[in-house]
């Protein structure tokens, strides 16, 4: 096994590619869309507090986009400060401090133009120690500044992690499981 | 004995449909009253969901002793001293127990109002159906 590196090495210098690494600007963010059944919730994580890069890599008619994001649970904010503790609490925040989005793959090589695209990609998704694979529907352009947006959303369950929506009340209020997960990177190509 | 806890029963019944009723109705035309509910102060699981749904009877069989040893205090008739009773009790017991709730837990103003007007009217039931059946 230890002569696998070296391969992939020596493919990929072998190999014609294209690629591009694409470093993620702090006022990248994420928002978390849900509701009970009384009313409706927007959690938002509104600044990224890393400096991160993902590597585009065409090899052959793969498209592998290596890279993560992990964004601390506590920067979520639901515009209501006992939501946001609750919501804190559900996601186990104490025992995860980030939840992670870890980028595996695109469809295809994005066309950075001022059009916004449409492409998916697959991500695995790591929350309150759980992690599940999703396929993502991005839209990829790129502004006058030369700067990258790729806007990815997804609907999510809690119950993919093993959490459990809360209920208040002896379940007379009730949050339903589904989530909408919806995140705006920004960023500049390197 | 026997008369107290039959009439804690009858009464913890009707509380019980009148209540989680009341309940139950008011989250489905009222939800933006229960906003606030959605807080890590309120239990999240399944797990004391008994123990909520037992509160009216927990509180019937209270207020069925309660009634049994002081209903000579309470005169007039039944409705009066159901009224009486359940203001008495609202009084003495609801009223402190909400100042302590509002000045040592993070919940607002009308969410303790809210309770207070609940329990009186919890208590103000007890007391009319008490009075009508161990007068």
């Amino acid at each position: 096994m230890w002569y696998k590196p070296i391969l992939w090495i020596c493919l990929l210098l072998l190999w014609p590619l294209e690629r591009a690494r694409w470093v993620i600007a702090e006022n990248s963010s994420l928002s978390v869309n849900g509701s009970t059944n009384i009313n409706k919730f927007s959690c938002e994580i509104p600044a990224y507090d890393q400096i991160d890069t993902l590597t585009l890599l065409k090899v052959d008619k793969q498209i592998a986009l290596t890279g993560n994001i992990g964004l601390k649970v506590q920067s979520f904010d639901c515009h209501n400060s006992m939501m946001t503790r609750d919501l804190r609490k559900t996601l186990k925040e104490k025992q995860y401090p980030r939840l992670y989005i870890r980028f595996l793959s695109l469809s295809e090589f994005p066309e950075l133009t001022a059009d916004p695209k449409q492409i998916t990609g697959w991500v695995n998704i790591e929350l309150a120690g759980a992690s599940k694979r999703f396929e993502i529907n991005y839209q990829v352009s790129t502004d006058d500044q030369k700067v990258i947006h790729l806007l990815g959303s997804r609907n999510i369950n809690f119950s993919d992690f093993n959490l459990i929506p809360p209920r208040k009340l002896g379940g007379m209020i009730k949050t339903n499981d589904q989530l909408t997960v919806a995140f705006h990177l920004k960023m500049k190509a390197i | 004995m026997k008369k107290i806890l039959i009439s804690g029963f009858i009464t913890g019944c009707i509380l019980f449909v009148l209540s989680y009723g009341s309940l139950f109705l008011a989250v489905r035309f009222f939800p933006v009253l229960f906003t606030e509910y959605n807080n890590p102060l309120f239990n999240s699981d399944d797990n004391r969901d008994m123990l909520f749904y037992l509160h009216a009877f927990i509180f019937s069989f209270a207020l069925s002793w309660f009634w049994d040893r002081f209903k000579s205090l309470f005169r007039g008739r039944f409705i009066l001293r159901g009224l009486e009773f359940g203001l008495v009790y609202a009084l003495i017991a609801l009223l402190p127990v909400m100042w302590i709730s509002f000045s040592a837990l993070d919940v607002t103003i009308a969410m303790v109002l809210s309770w207070f007007g609940y329990g009186l009217m919890q208590a103000i039931v007890a007391g009319i159906i008490l009075a009508k059946i161990n007068p």
